[in-house]
């Protein structure tokens, strides 16, 4: 590793590292379990992978922004409880229009807060996390929200169905990814982000409207959990008010696993796929392996360390490094 | 009467002054720390009724706190509730071992301490007072037992494989009802093999990819023995999705309305009845007898039945 140069096959392994430490991974888990590369199984890791995976695509904008979210696994438990509530009240095809509106408004707040109030965005959205817990509770009263009719309602389609074989989770997750891949790498939009988050200072001074450009990165996130929220709803039709707790440092975790920066300007959507993928796969992998349940908090976030390391030692040509 | 916890700090004077004056009428001061009120259903309902039964009776007093699953905010409503010297503490543990000092300190303060609906660890039984709840082990023992008449009744108790999706590590509900399954399904049904057990946390989703993962790694389930209901129903809707629904007994615990409604659906089979207004109402009584001087069992449980397809009309649909 110590020998590694930026050419050939060595290049591609310092811009690749997360993307070989996935392949060790995944090869690793089939000779454990050999039923762990089953399409069927495959499929059901992608599909539940895709919640998340539709998160971590939204705050990746926001991380390379420079900014930080952690409210985005309260605000999906807000938008889950929140068109199930109205789904029984205006039908599915009102439930989910005002869904995404009501979250927007709540990615808009946060964006106002830390685009062009400058606030710190790792305190807004740490005291978001608790509001709109509390909103949501608010809401539902604490109470379990369910569709009253499960059967009767085309709503199922968004978590259960299938177009062509593939489940529409991982169909949703795909076409976003692609989407905003595409926005991130090849629009003037996705340069500015990159911009903001490289050197704000610079960007505000060559003319890139920093405040709205960090605003639009938390509408995108919003959009994305509204998504993600109503995937889950659409799911188990039913839900409890806690559903994302936690889902903010998992969603966080597969961005900077897939090697976006934590100070801001770097990142791809591709990356944060495959670092959403490898959760998924870890926790299922383990589940296959049957590892007793307390060890596999603490061999899941090894293996995520590991990884990291290997991206890092990847890119920087070496394992250890004398200097910060 | 409800307080936020804001509010009481800033009264605690006031309410101090109503607590001396308390011990110079009849009325009782009942102070009562919770779990996390709102995080599901069955909180939420335990909440409401208790202060409705508190309401209900003119000789009691009551300050309503919510620890919002914080440890540490626990230990410090303790200690605000013995600044206040209330007469009685109730308290649901957030952690069955880190409230021991606090439950200590109020015990040594001279204040009884009733602990609701699940128990804190054995080195601290001698600081409280009673245990009112249900019976969590006597809960695993009761679905195993519905488990095992089921196969029974199927004609499948020879040979039938169970997988098991328990509430959350190190939470003392989850422990004991595991045990409680663990330890009676030998014994009434000792060819039923317990083949693996994952924790899905109380939670629905997670349980159901826990349930995909069990799915894809055996051929052969007959039977899935959930923690409470909500996890239940995310192993059910795995099992729907695989296709594999029908040929599976899904048995849980604490009826919520969702396992209610499929059991009447027909695609879950049985679970444990325990209603959050018996335990709310089980914990006053009991706070109010121990400081009346009654003679109160330590572990005061309060009934549990089973209720299965068979039987669930002789019980109304759980409010959470």
């Amino acid at each position: 590793m110590a020998e590694l140069t930026k050419s050939g096959v060595a290049g591609v392994l310092a811009r690749q590292g997360i993307l070989i430490a996935f392949v060790i991974f995944m090869v690793g888990f089939a000779i454990a379990n050999q039923r762990f590369i089953a399409v069927d199984n495959v499929f059901g890791v992608i599909r539940s992978s895709a919640i998340l995976g539709v998160m971590a695509l939204g705050v990746t904008f926001v991380v390379i922004g420079g900014n930080l979210d952690l409210s985005v696994g309260s605000m999906m438990s807000f938008s889950t409880i929140v068109v199930l509530d109205l789904h029984d009240k205006l039908g599915p095809a009102l439930a989910i229009p005002a869904m995404f509106a009501l979250t927007l408004l709540l990615g808009a707040f946060i964006g106002f807060l830390v685009g062009y109030l400058k606030l710190n965005s790792l305190i807004v959205t740490l005291g978001m996390l608790s509001a709109i817990h509390g909103l949501t509770l608010t809401w539902s009263g604490g109470k379990n929200m369910d569709i009253a009719d499960k059967s009767g309602t085309w709503f199922g389609f968004f978590g259960q169905g299938s177009v062509m074989g593939i489940p529409m989770p991982i169909l949703m997750f795909a076409g976003l990814a692609a989407v905003l891949g595409i926005v991130l790498a090849r629009t003037p939009f996705g340069r500015k982000v990159y911009a903001v988050g490289g050197n704000g200072t610079a960007a505000t001074f060559s003319g890139v409207p920093r405040a709205r450009v960090v605003f639009t990165t938390y509408l995108l996130s919003a959009f994305c959990v509204a998504t993600a929220g109503l995937m889950q709803a659409s799911r188990s039709m039913g839900s409890q008010n806690t559903v994302g707790q936690g889902m903010e440092l998992e969603v966080l975790a597969a961005v900077i696993l897939g090697g976006a920066s934590l100070l801001g300007g770097s990142g791809t959507i591709f990356k944060t796929v495959i670092g959403v993928l490898i959760l998924g796969f870890i926790q299922n992998g383990l589940l296959l392996v049957g590892l007793e349940f307390y060890v596999q908090y603490v061999v899941t976030w090894t293996i995520i360390i590991l990884a990291v390391w290997l991206d890092i030692a990847a890119k920087r040509g070496r394992l250890w490094s004398p200097i910060a | 009467m409800k307080l936020t916890f804001g509010a009481v700090l800033a009264t605690t004077t006031a309410i101090s002054g109503a607590a001396f004056a308390a011990s110079h009428s009849d009325t009782m001061t009942i102070g009562i720390t919770q779990n996390n009120v709102g995080v599901d259903s069955y909180q939420t309902t335990y909440e409401q009724a208790f202060i409705a039964a508190a309401e209900a009776n003119d000789m009691v007093e009551t300050v309503v706190l919510d620890a919002g699953g914080d440890v540490a905010r626990q230990i410090a409503q303790m200690e605000d509730l013995i600044q206040q010297e209330v007469d009685a503490i109730i308290i649901w543990p957030t952690n069955g071992e880190a409230v021991i000092p606090a439950v200590r300190k109020a015990s040594q303060a001279g204040i009884p301490v009733i602990v609701t609906n699940s128990n804190i660890a054995e080195q601290g039984f001698d600081f409280v007072a009673s245990f009112s709840g249900p019976d969590n082990i006597t809960q695993g023992s009761r679905s195993a037992e519905i488990m095992c008449d089921r196969f029974k009744d199927l004609g499948i108790d020879g040979e039938a494989r169970v997988v098991q999706i328990s509430g959350q590590p190190g939470y003392t509900t989850a422990i004991e009802r595991a045990q409680g399954f663990e330890e009676r399904l030998p014994e009434v049904c000792p060819d039923v093999t317990l083949v693996e057990t994952q924790p899905g946390d109380w939670n629905r989703e997670k349980s159901q990819q826990v349930m995909e993962a069990f799915l894809v790694k055996y051929d052969d389930i007959d039977g899935v023995y959930s923690g409470d209901d909500n996890m239940g129903v995310g192993a059910l809707n795995a099992a729907k999705a695989a296709g594999r629904a029908g040929d599976i007994t899904f048995v849980g615990a604490t009826n919520f309305a969702v396992g209610y409604e499929a059991m009447a659906a027909g695609d879950y089979w049985g679970s444990i009845y325990q209603s959050p207004v018996d335990d709310a109402e089980a914990a006053l009584q009991t706070a109010i007898d121990v400081l009346n001087g009654e003679e109160v069992p330590f572990l005061n449980y309060f009934d549990t039945p089973k209720i299965t397809q068979d039987n669930m009309d002789e019980f109304t649909k759980p409010v959470f």
